[in-house]
């Protein structure tokens, strides 16, 4: 309770900007839960680790022996595949036991609670769990009883702070001058039921990119007011169901699963129309800028949210998002468990 | 007499009440009438009355110890049978007497409802075997098992003394059913008492439709859903108190402004509807689930705007604290003070907990899995005496609306509230120079997880008598 606390007070600081931020080394989260408590410095932290570990991961034995002995279990109570696989790799590179646990259906379903699961796994060693989870917030639940660092691997439609990170590392690498200040990044789809959406609004406007949300309108329900409160009640973004002007002079649009309940909740009268009217398209990323940076945090549907000319074109940069993940992955490792109060060396 | 309190000797919870209360400050809202006076009870009656005046009344003020009739609370839930592990009628109605409180309205959602007249017995039978003074009065379901299919025997439970009928948590969703509900109810002269939900807007939701919610990536329960159910009722009503005079709708915990001015529309086209509020839609807000920790009236600007936790930095704990999971959920700063509003100009007539427990394994949970309810029949008056403490709630209508406000909702076997000699007494002492911590050890409801925990409140109840005998009394 007491690092949440104080993870809490620290509070994103989009005034900063991202150049002038005075750089703390110090790493004081001993949980990554979301990315909303990260500090601007924090955040370049990350970053910066995130390139001494791509390093390592570009030798031929990629190995560094950081949390040698410590014991990582990834819980997943979703089915994942990208997700759950670069933490394993990510976890096996710094040279963690890594143990594997999925479950179907939630913890309730299962007849044990998520707090007993814990427990049990921390009786059996676990000193760091990456937990994704269908409900938002069930994370926080956990760190508040779990004595080592837990990893926030995605929770219902809140939050996925390290999917934030790597696309805010991958865009850093794309972008001239490796800066995000100024530029105009889109994050297309379905905003509503996002957790990559929520968690990049933080990290993309403390770097200072001009955020635009855009979707149908059923989709983007309650965004206008948290665009008109502002991000931690300062940072602007702006939300459209107008694909045009949202894509005109983008520097980067970001694609977002669309899935197939949303018809049947009604949301939406057919994959079909959605395709039609919010699908990106090569023809339509010609409203952007020159170079346009295309994203997606997958897995990609295809000709529904995005063309397949697009997802696999000259400037889609899917696959080294996917890349990027285990950096960023080890990255944050790395930084929890160094982190005062970890119980680890 | 100097001020305090002086009991008689060898008494405990149970025993018939001998004492004198001296020198506090006297409200009974029944007359009317305030300030510095002594009760002197005898053998469980209130002996004598004396209202200090002139000298006698220096240094007495509505600062000090408080002595009103004892609270009645329209909505609590008991657990019993069914769900002792939450909360039995001996715990729920000893956190009564801690809250202050002499009658209870229980609602019937217990396992299996109280649909039937032999529950209703059964129920009352475990309340005498409790031994607590305190009133159990009875809310019977509306619907058979409370499934919204078919009415209950009404006619039936009313025999059996019930003071209301409700499906509560499951409301009728079946409008004809409810218009036929609201007339039979009405032909024996009782009131159909609605949660208004309309259940198709809320299959899911966890949090108040909002910025918070937004932002925590809850799924949203929109005030709509409330305030529409609020207006069918009503329109229902109007219809149908052509045909039965008697008819009455009594809606309880409203939450949103929008609900509130239905109400108040009603009311001002004199139609026989009733409402309530709960202390934790006054006081707290959605804000909390991101971890903020202030009273609602302090989180509206000076054009009674909400202002935003994040720019506020007024998120000191954790976000998503399961024990503030209720429902109706906890609402915008806007709502709250709405609420405040229709208590302070009559729109709302009574203050209700919707003491809500839950045991630890219901609600130590991830919080979409959390069965909602706050059980805080003990912090009402804290909570209300906050608001009045803030300037916003006069003393006396704080103590009205827990009081004769909702005894005319559901009437009162044994006499409306009031403190009148010769009467049976019924009242409460509190002392408001002091503050007390809510907690495990300090409260007495079987209820796991407070969202008050840790917080002081004003107002520590010093005595409980109910209905002539000792309820509680602090140590």
């Amino acid at each position: 309770m007491g690092s949440l606390l104080a993870a809490r007070e620290g509070g994103a600081e989009g005034s900063q900007g991202e150049s002038s931020a005075p750089r703390e080394r110090a790493w004081p989260h001993r949980h990554l839960l979301d990315t909303d408590v990260l500090t601007w410095p924090q955040v370049e932290l990350v970053l910066d680790t995130a390139d001494v570990m791509a390093e390592i991961v570009a030798r031929r034995r990629p190995r560094s022996e950081t949390l040698r002995g410590v014991g990582l279990t990834n819980l997943f109570y979703e089915a994942s595949t990208r997700t759950r696989v670069s933490f394993e790799v990510a976890a096996k590179h710094l040279s963690a036991d890594v143990v594997n646990v999925s479950v179907t259906g939630s913890s309730i379903e299962k007849g044990e609670s998520l707090l007993d699961t814990m427990r049990t796994l921390e009786s059996l060693g676990t000193r760091v769990l990456v937990i994704r989870h269908p409900t938002s917030g069930a994370p926080y639940l956990v760190a508040r009883e779990f004595g080592g660092s837990v990893v926030n691997a995605g929770d219902g439609r809140h939050a996925h702070p390290t999917q934030a990170l790597l696309d805010l590392y991958t865009l850093r690498r794309h972008l001239p001058g490796g800066s995000l200040r100024g530029r105009k990044v889109v994050i297309l789809g379905d905003v509503l039921h996002s957790r990559v959406a929520r968690s990049n609004l933080w990290t993309l406007t403390a770097a200072g990119a001009d955020v635009w949300l855009c979707g149908p309108a059923t989709l983007l329900r309650g965004f206008e007011a948290w665009a008109a409160a502002g991000v931690g009640g300062e940072r602007r973004f702006t939300v459209t169901s107008d694909l045009t002007a949202a894509l005109r002079d983008a520097d980067a649009v970001m694609a977002l699963r669309l899935q197939q309940e949303r018809m049947a909740a009604g949301l939406l009268p057919s994959l079909h129309e959605y395709a039609a009217r919010f699908g990106l398209t090569a023809e339509r990323l010609r409203l952007a800028r020159e170079g346009c940076l295309v994203m997606h945090p997958g897995p990609m549907n295809e000709g529904v949210e995005i063309a397949p000319s697009v997802a696999k074109g000259r400037r889609s940069l899917v696959r080294e998002q996917v890349a990027n993940g285990v950096a960023i992955r080890m990255a944050v490792l790395s930084l929890l468990t160094s982190a005062a109060g970890s119980g680890l060396p | 007499m100097t001020a305090g309190v002086r009991l008689g000797a060898g008494l405990e919870p149970g025993r018939t009440a001998d004492l004198e209360l001296g020198g506090a400050w006297l409200v009974d809202p029944a007359s009317g009438h305030q300030g510095p006076g002594d009760i002197v009870i005898s053998e469980g009656r209130i002996e004598s009355i004396t209202w200090h005046e002139g000298a006698d009344a220096a240094g007495i003020d509505d600062r000090g110890v408080v002595v009103a009739p004892g609270f009645t609370d329209l909505h609590a839930h008991l657990r019993e049978p069914g769900n002792e592990a939450a909360e039995t009628i001996a715990s729920g109605l000893a956190a009564a007497a801690h809250g202050g409180f002499t009658t209870v309205c229980a609602m019937p959602n217990t396992t299996p409802p109280i649909d039937r007249a032999a529950m209703v017995a059964s129920v009352a039978a475990a309340a005498v075997a409790s031994g607590s003074p305190v009133r159990l009065l009875q809310v019977g379901a509306a619907t058979a098992g409370r499934a919204g299919e078919q009415l209950a025997e009404l006619g039936e439970l009313a025999e059996a003394g019930v003071v209301g009928f409700s499906d509560d948590g499951s409301p009728i969703q079946r409008a004809e059913l409810l218009r036929n509900a609201l007339a039979y109810a009405g032909m024996l002269g009782l009131p159909i008492i609605d949660h208004p939900e309309d259940l198709a807007q809320t299959a899911g939701a966890e949090a108040h439709d909002g910025l918070v919610a937004t932002v925590l990536g809850l799924r949203g329960w929109p005030v709509a859903a409330e305030s529409s159910a609020v207006a069918r009722d009503i329109a229902i009503l109007a219809e149908v108190v052509r045909d039965v005079p008697g008819a009455r709708l009594h809606l309880t915990h409203l939450s949103a402004g929008a609900s509130i001015e239905h109400v108040r529309a009603a009311k001002a086209a004199g139609l026989p509807v009733t409402c309530d509020v709960t202390p934790h839609h006054l006081a707290l807000t959605d804000e909390w689930l991101a971890g903020s920790r202030r009273w609602a009236w302090l989180a509206l600007d000076d054009q009674g705007d909400a202002r935003d936790p994040w720019r506020d930095r007024a998120l000191e704990v954790d976000p998503y604290d399961t024990a503030l999971r209720v429902n109706p959920p906890l609402r915008s700063p806007v709502d709250a003070r709405a609420c405040l509003a229709g208590l302070l100009d009559g729109t709302v007539d009574a203050v209700a907990t919707d003491h809500a427990p839950h045991n630890q394994v219901d609600k130590d949970v991830e919080f979409g899995a959390a069965r909602p309810g706050i059980a805080g029949i003990e912090t009402a008056l804290g909570v209300v005496l906050e608001a009045v403490d803030a300037g916003l709630l006069p003393l006396a209508r704080a103590i009205e609306v827990l009081t004769v406000g909702p005894a005319r909702v559901v009437g009162r076997p044994g006499g409306s509230p009031g403190l009148v000699e010769g009467a049976p007494a019924d009242l409460v002492a509190f002392d408001r120079r002091a503050r007390w911590t809510v907690d495990r050890d300090s409260l007495r409801s079987g209820g796991w997880g407070h969202p008050l925990t840790g917080r002081s409140l004003p107002g520590p109840v010093v005595l409980t008598v109910a209905g002539g005998r000792l309820a509680f009394e602090a140590r």
